[in-house]
This record gives structure tokens, sequence and C-alpha cells, in this order.
């Protein structure tokens, strides 16, 4: 019964399972593929210059995947709350209900995670190619296909699945029958005491390593400036529902001043729905934190060290960078099209009471954009503060080096993907016909 | 030139394609009376909810026309029918249809924010209490119950004055006297400031408010009684069946 159930589940949520299908895949394929290239590169000892880079991007890929994982399978969770409440009114038991959402990750986790140890390899030749011509490695590095890094990936890929998947069936599980009749905007906390726990700690131990940073040996600051931020995008994204609500309400109150016809619905569900918005601006404060940080600290480090990097070398960092951030900006995609399809009813009955068609694509537009601002924000202060901590390591002030193109590409490659996710998802809402059914 | 609010005719209507066509509307002919109150009755499935989505323009037809105040809505595009929607007509729907995040208040302005209004705080005071919703103003729909929340809807409605006024199955959610209560502001509607009403129902008595009660079977109209009683209405109906 679990079985036929599961299936008619994935079935009838394609979208959402594609997603999190998508999002297990690229992991693996991310993991396994940075872990092929280092191994490569350990078996050559003149490689050992690069070394450093690519098991820091490694690290950032892996940080990444695992983030955005979890991230994705509790938002799938969160959105099938109605579904988990009608099972358990029809007589289901809460154990039943958890095995059923952790079967249902099970299927997708191993299937994505297959299938993406056999990405892994074009993969790892790729990156290999373009350490190879950005001149880090003339002799280029070889890609050997050893199973530890599979082995690694598909632990890790169907682990990280199962914890997530866990913590939400926990949450899922906890969902009374009642909950069908409830209407789901009106959420019940934004900071419930496990995410403030964890959150606090996150935010303690990213500050703890911020003071640290200027404290250790050159060599380690850049990896404990990467782990400051790590940590500290922890944090945030677990406290952030009380700051996005917050940041919702100020820049709300301006849109809604200029444009009341699509400002009010943007704001009011960002009020009410500070973690469903947090979902979708954490990938964007993830990417902008992450990748400023591995950008500029690389940046910084050379301009300390006296090293200027040109031509072909000088893509080195943000090449690297960019594999995990397509990452990231596949998971702003996601996110965001995820939470905009929840609002097609909502669209439709804007529609019913006189929406016009420009005035919805506007009032999407501006709940994207405010999202993703505030995760660009979150983001920024974080990447702030862990290349300050470095800066006083590499150089003895607080000062870093950073490039203006670089750091407003990816806000711009944020807002764009947001923005085209957001309007893609809502598009059958805003245009198609009214009645959803027919 | 009219003395209709609604004018329908030839109106068909087909869901579907091949061997899962089904025609909710076939050729439906019917004309709504400026300032009358008109319950559409019918089996399920006999294309009542198809005919005031017909009229209201939340569906379009596949042939006919239909005339809301005197303008063939058939050929509008969607920005004219926004601002049909918004102005002319107010619909209300069984499942409230209220947006979720914003509060009674806000949900009753709605419509005029979308046309850039800003409404008089006095008008809609005024609404609000005319529904029993005074000092309910700051709760948000999931506070309300639900004979509170399709007051707030029907406070929507009536607030800018529009038109017409469609309501699907209005008190099908909701118990009798909340029922009652909603019903009664859809008369009074009508009564005091002429507003047009057509109302589906399956209630004979909620039908037995109306002035005129349409019966539709099979996407056809196959009768029509004036201000009959609850008990004519069911008997009717029954023999429908």
């Amino acid at each position: 019964m679990t079985l036929v159930l599961a299936w008619n589940n994935v079935r009838a949520n394609r979208t959402s399972f594609a997603a999190s299908f998508a999002a297990v895949l690229l992991a693996v394929t991310l993991v396994a593929g940075s872990g092929l290239v280092v191994v490569g590169a350990g078996a050559r000892d003149e490689l050992n210059g690069v070394m450093g880079l690519l098991v820091l991007s490694a690290a950032v890929s892996a940080f990444v995947s695992i983030f955005t994982v979890a991230g994705l399978l509790s938002l799938h969770v969160l959105r099938q709350r109605r579904t988990w409440a009608l099972l358990r009114s029809v007589g289901m038991t809460p154990r039943q209900v958890s095995r059923l959402i952790t079967a249902e990750a099970m299927v997708v986790s191993v299937t994505a995670s297959l299938a993406g140890c056999a990405l892994a390899v074009p993969y790892a030749t790729l990156m290999a190619a373009l350490v190879r011509l950005a001149g880090l490695a003339p002799a280029g590095v070889p890609v050997q296909v050893t199973p530890a890094p599979f082995v690694v990936a598909l632990v890790v890929g169907p682990a990280v699945t199962l914890l997530a998947a866990r913590a939400a069936a926990r949450k899922a599980a906890g969902v009374g029958p009642l909950e069908v009749l409830r209407e789901s905007a009106a959420q019940r906390r934004s900071l419930p005491w496990p995410r403030a726990v964890v959150g606090a700690a996150a935010l303690a131990g990213g500050i703890a390593l911020l003071s640290l940073v200027p404290r250790v040996e050159a060599k380690s600051a850049v990896p404990a400036g990467l782990g400051a931020t790590m940590a500290l995008c922890v944090a945030a994204s677990a406290l952030g529902p009380v700051a996005l609500s917050v940041i919702g309400r100020l820049l709300g109150a301006v849109v809604t001043r200029l444009d009341p016809g699509s400002g009010t619905p943007a704001m009011a569900s960002l009020v009410t729905q500070p973690r469903r918005a947090m979902s979708a601006a954490s990938p964007v404060m993830l990417t902008v934190a992450l990748g400023c940080t591995f950008l500029f600290a690389v940046a910084t480090g050379d301009a300390a060290a006296g090293v200027a990097r040109t031509g072909a070398a000088a893509w080195v960092a943000p090449l690297l960078v960019g594999s995990a951030m397509i990452h990231t900006v596949i998971s702003v995609l996601n996110a965001t099209a995820m939470t905009m399809s929840e609002r097609a009813g909502e669209i439709r009955l804007l529609r019913t009471l006189g929406a016009a068609p420009r005035q919805l694509t506007r009032a999407v537009c501006y709940e994207t954009l405010i999202v993703t601002g505030a995760g660009a924000l979150l983001g920024t202060a974080i990447a702030a503060a862990s290349l300050t901590a470095l800066g006083t390591a590499l150089t003895g002030r607080p000062w870093f080096a950073y490039s203006l193109p670089q750091y407003a590409g990816l806000v711009l490659v944020c807002a764009a993907s947001g923005l085209a996710a957001g309007l893609a998802a809502t598009r059958r809402a805003r245009r198609g016909s009214l009645l959803p059914d027919r | 030139m009219n003395d209709h609010a609604v004018l329908m005719e030839n109106v068909t209507r087909t869901y579907g394609k091949g061997a899962t066509e089904v025609a909710a509307l076939r050729q439906v002919s019917v004309a709504f009376p400026r300032g009358g109150f008109t319950a559409v009755m019918g089996p399920s499935g006999s294309g009542k909810s198809t005919l005031l989505q017909c009229a209201s323009g939340l569906d379009r037809p596949d042939s006919g026309t239909v005339r809301v105040a005197g303008q063939d809505i058939t050929r509008l595009g969607e920005k004219e029918l926004a601002v049909l929607r918004r102005d002319r007509v107010g619909v209300i729907f069984q499942s409230f249809n209220l947006v979720a995040s914003l509060t009674a208040w806000q949900n009753v302005i709605l419509p005029s924010r979308l046309a850039r209004r800003r409404p008089d705080p006095r008008r809609v005071r005024e609404v609000l209490h005319r529904v029993g919703l005074a000092g309910r103003e700051g709760h948000r729909p999931a506070q309300l119950s639900g004979g509170q929340q399709q007051r707030v809807a029907v406070a929507r409605a009536l607030l800018d004055r529009p038109e017409v006024l469609f309501a699907d199955e209005p008190t099908g959610a909701l118990d009798r006297r909340a029922g009652r209560e909603v019903l009664a502001l859809l008369r009074e509607a009508a009564d005091a400031f002429g507003q047009t009403v057509v109302m589906v129902t399956h209630d004979p008595e909620a039908a037995a408010l109306a002035d005129r009660v349409l019966f539709l079977v099979d996407g056809r109209i196959a009768d029509v009684l004036e201000r009959p009683a609850a008990e004519r209405i069911a008997l009717r109906l029954g023999g429908l069946r």
C-alpha cells in the first residue's frame, strides 16, 4: 500500500521530485568529479601548487551540495503538508507517514546518485582540461577512474538525503489530521526552538572562526575564512526568516506605496510566510557569500603575496568557483520555481478579482526581487565579515581585494535566474484558463 | 436599450475533446433583468456553474455572445476582462476565496487597490459593519469562522457596488444560520441598491429568496419559475432528476 501511495505521490508531484532529483544528481556529480580531480592531481608532485585550490573548491562543492539538497527536501515536504494531513485523517499513523516520506526520498536519491556517478567522469575531465588551459598544470591533470571518490559520493548523497528526509519526515508526521482544514498560509511560528538552537550554535561557531582567522598562520587563513562563511550561512538560513520578515516589511512598504495593486499581495505573502521566502532566499545568500569569499580571498592572498595573475591564470579561481555556483544557481531556480508555483491558486484568485496580467507579472517580479535582494544582502554581509577577518590575517590590515564586476555578475545571475524561474512557474496561472482543473 | 444586466445568446461551452467531450452548455439564451435576483438550479453536471462562469467572464464560451451592461465580453482581451471584473461584477464562491495572507480589511479593499483606487475608509467600515464584521477588520481568514469568511467575501463584492453580483453556491460550505445571513445580504443588495444578483445553488430554501428560478438540465434551460415557494422548487427539482 505504501508503495502504491509513494508511486502515485511521485507522479502527482513531478516537478517537485524532478527538482530534488536534479539537486542530488548535481551534488553527486560535483563531489565525485572534484574528488577525481583531487585524486588525479595528488598523483603528481608538480601539482602541489594547485592542490590547495582544488581541495578548497571540492570542499565548497560538498558544502553547497549538502546545503541545497537538505533545503530542497524540506521545502518539498513543507509543500506537501496537506497531503500528509489528509493521509493522517484517513487513518495513516505518523510512523507510516514518516516511512512513506523516507521511502520516496531514498528512491529519488539512490537513482539520482547512480546517474550522478556516471556524469562525474566527464565533469572531472572537463575540470582537468580547464585547469590545463588556464596554465596551472601544463602537463594536465590525469583523471583516473578510482573507486574512492565514487564511494564517498555514493555514501554522502544518500546519507544526506536520508538525514534531511528523516528530519523533514519527523516534522510531517507531527502534522495533525486537522491541518487539512486549515489554511496553510498561517504559519504558526517562524522560529521553532530546534531551528533557533541550530542557528545560535552555527552563529557562535562562525563568530569563533572569524575571531580565529587573524590568528592562524597565513596558510590556513583561507580555509578558516571559508569555514566561517559556511557556518554563518547555516546560521543565517536558520535564523533568516526573522531577518527576512523585517527586510520584507521594509522593502514591501516602499513597493506598496509606489504600486499598490501589485505590491500588496507581494508584501503580504513575504510577511506572513517568511520561512517559505527564506527557502528561496537561502541559495542566493549561499551563492553570494561563498562566491565572494572564495574569489576575493584568492585575490586578497595574491595581492598580499605580491602575485599578479594575468591572462588565463586570472580565470582559474572564477572557473573553479563557477562550477559550484552553477549548482547554487540551479537551486535558486528550483527554490523560486517551487515557492512561486505554490502561488498559482492565489494568482488565479487575484485574476477573478480583477488583477490585470501586467499587474500580476509585476507582483511576481517584486516578490522575487525582494527575496533575491534579501538573500544577496545577507550573503554580502557574511562575505564581508569573513573577508575582513581574512584580510587582517594576510595583510595585517582590515582590508580585502574585490572586483566589482565579479560581484555584480554573481548578484545579477541570481536575480535573473530568480526572475526567470518565478515568471515561468506562474505563467500558466497568470495567462492560462482561470478554471484550473479543465 | 437594455434593462438586462446580463444577456446571454446561444451560448455553447464544451469541455474536453473526442470521447471525453462534455457539453456543459448547449445553445443557452437567457436574460438577467437589472436589479433582479435570479437563482440557477439543476442536478450536478447540468452546467449551472459553467453558466455562471461564462456570464461573469471567468470562462469563455465556445460560441454565442455574453453581454454584461451592454458590453459583449466574449470579445474582450485579458486586460479588459480584468477591468470588467474589478469594476462591473463581483463574484462570491462556495470556498470563500480570500487571500490567506491579507486581513479582512485588506481583502475587502483588494479589488480597489488593483484598480489603483484608495477606497474611503468610512465606506469600508460601513460595508464591514453591514455584513456584521465590525471589530474583525484586522483578522486574517484563518482566524475567522466559515460564515465570517464568506461575509468578508460578500463585503468585498459589495464595496464598489458592482452592477452584477455572481454567487456560486455561496451557502454551500456554511451552516443554516450563517447561510441565511449571507442570503439576506444578497437579497438586500438587490432590493436596497438595485444590484443584479445571479446565484447558483442546490438548496431550494435559498432559491426561494430569488425573484426567479432557472432550472438547467444537460446544459439546457428546462424550466423557469417566478417567485416560487421552497416546496414548489423542491418538487420541480425532484421531477428533473
